[in-house]
C-alpha cells in the first residue's frame, strides 16, 4: 500500500475516540460543574441575583408573554416616556418657584411702606443670587421686631438719564 | 442520576454512529434519533421551569460525547475540561432561551463549536499538547486490527506513536477543517447535522471535509515513509 487513502483516514482518525480522560473524570465532572457555578454565583453582585431570581419566578408563573421580547421594548418605551416627561417638567418647576418667589420676597417690602420705587428696585432685588435673598431672609429674622434695613444706590435707576455730559 | 450509567450509552451512540455511517440509511438514523430528541425535550421543559436535577441529567449525558469534540479540536485535556464548563455554564444561562426550533443535541454541540472556535483563535499557535491516554480497549477494535494487519506503518508504530503522528497531523488543520473532520470522523455525524451545527451549507461541510482529508493525506505519507521517526 503506498499511500493513505480516505477510507484508512477516516478509520485512522476513528481510533482517535479512544483517547479518554483518567478514570473518573466524568463522574466528577459534574461535582466540579457545581462547584464552579457556586463559585460564580457568590462572585455576581446582588441585583444580578434578584432579577435571576425574579426571572425564575415569572417562568414559574407561566407568563413568558410578559418577558417576551415586544413587552420588554414596550416597557422601555413606557419607561423612556416617564423619564423624558420628568426632564421637561423639571425646567419649568424651577421657573414657577422663582416666578413664586419674587412677589413673594417684594411684597413685605412694599407693605413696609419704605419703597416707594417699586417697580425698579424690585426688579434690581430680584435679579440677585437666591443665596443673598436667603441671607438677607435670615438677618430680618434674627433681628426680630427691628425693621429690615435696605441699602440702596443713591440714586433710583428709573431716574438716571441715560446720557450724561 | 449516575453519571456513569450515562457513559456506556454515549458511547455506544458514537460506536453506532461511527461504524459504516455511509452505509446507513437515513430511517434508521431517524429511528435512534427519535428517543434521543424526545428525552431531551422532557430534561429541558424540566430545567425551564427550574428544576435544576434534569439539567445535571443533561451534563450527564453530554459530558462524554462534548468531551470527544472539544478534546479533538484542542489536544489538550486542561483547555477541554475547562472549555466544557464554561459550555455548560452557558448553556444552563441561556437555556431558558432555548425554543426548540433545533434539537437540543444541535444547540449544545452548537455551543460547544463556536465557544472552542473563539477558544482557538484566542490562543493562536501557543499550545502544547496534552493528550489523553489511548484506552485499551482499541486492541479489540475491529478496524485497528484491520489497519494494523493491512498497512506497515501503523503495524510498525507503537500506540504512543500513532497517537502522537494523529494529533500533529490534526493540529496542522485550520480550527475550522478541524472541526468538521472531528465531527464527521471521529465522532461519525452525518454531513446534514454537521451543516446545521456550523450553520454552513452541507455543500460546505463536504468541500471542508475534502479539503482536510487531502491536506491529511500528505500529512501522514511522511508518516508512511518513516514510521518510527
Amino acid at each position: 500500500m503506498d499511500e493513505f487513502n480516505d477510507n484508512e483516514i477516516g478509520k485512522l482518525l476513528r481510533l482517535k475516540k479512544y483517547e479518554q480522560p483518567h478514570p473518573g473524570y466524568f463522574d466528577n465532572f459534574l461535582h466540579e460543574f457545581h462547584r464552579r457555578q457556586r463559585d460564580e454565583l457568590l462572585r455576581e453582585p446582588l441585583w444580578k441575583i434578584f432579577l435571576q431570581r425574579a426571572q425564575d419566578f415569572m417562568f414559574r408563573l407561566n407568563v413568558r408573554s410578559l418577558t417576551s421580547y415586544p413587552a420588554a421594548v414596550a416597557a422601555i418605551v413606557v419607561c423612556a416616556a416617564i423619564v423624558s416627561l420628568k426632564i421637561y417638567q423639571g425646567p419649568e418647576t424651577t421657573t414657577n418657584v422663582a416666578k413664586q418667589n419674587r412677589p413673594a420676597f417684594t411684597a413685605p417690602a412694599n407693605v413696609e411702606g419704605e419703597w416707594t420705587l417699586a417697580s425698579p428696585v424690585a426688579t434690581r432685588v430680584t435679579a440677585q443670587p437666591i443665596r443673598r435673598l436667603n441671607e438677607s431672609v435670615s438677618t430680618h429674622s434674627r433681628n426680630g421686631g427691628t425693621p429690615p434695613r435696605y441699602v440702596l444706590d443713591s440714586v433710583p435707576v428709573s431716574y438716571d438719564t441715560a446720557f450724561r455730559f | 442520576m449516575n453519571p456513569s450509567i450515562a457513559l456506556p450509552s454515549a458511547r455506544r451512540i458514537t460506536d453506532l454512529l461511527s461504524s459504516g455511517l455511509e452505509t446507513r440509511g437515513k430511517s434508521k438514523r431517524t429511528a435512534m434519533d427519535q428517543p434521543r430528541t424526545d428525552e431531551d425535550q422532557q430534561l429541558v421543559a424540566r430545567t425551564q421551569s427550574g428544576d435544576a436535577a434534569a439539567f445535571d441529567q443533561l451534563v450527564v449525558k453530554y459530558t462524554p460525547r462534548l468531551y470527544g469534540l472539544v478534546y479533538n479540536m484542542t489536544s489538550n485535556h486542561e483547555d477541554t475540561n475547562d472549555l466544557l464548563q464554561d459550555v455548560f455554564s452557558k448553556a444552563y444561562k441561556a437555556i431558558r432561551g432555548f425554543r426548540g426550533k433545533s434539537s437540543f443535541y444541535t444547540w449544545i454541540h452548537s455551543i460547544a463549536v463556536n465557544m472552542t472556535l473563539n477558544f482557538l483563535k484566542k490562543r493562536g499557535r501557543r499550545f502544547h499538547l496534552s493528550l489523553d491516554d489511548v484506552d485499551a480497549s482499541i486492541q479489540n477494535d475491529k478496524e485497528f486490527l484491520e489497519l494494523t494487519q493491512t498497512s506497515s506503518p501503523v503495524r510498525e508504530a507503537d500506540l504512543s506513536e500513532l497517537q502522537k503522528r494523529l494529533n500533529e497531523a490534526m493540529m496542522k488543520l485550520s480550527d475550522e477543517h478541524r472541526a468538521v473532520v472531528t465531527m464527521f470522523h471521529i465522532q461519525g455525524m452525518p454531513h446534514a447535522e454537521i451543516s446545521k451545527i456550523l450553520h454552513v451549507s452541507e455543500g460546505t461541510v463536504r468541500s471542508r471535509l475534502f479539503y482536510a482529508n487531502r491536506q491529511l493525506q500528505n500529512y501522514l505519507d511522511e508518516f508512511r515513509k518513516n514510521p518510527v521517526a
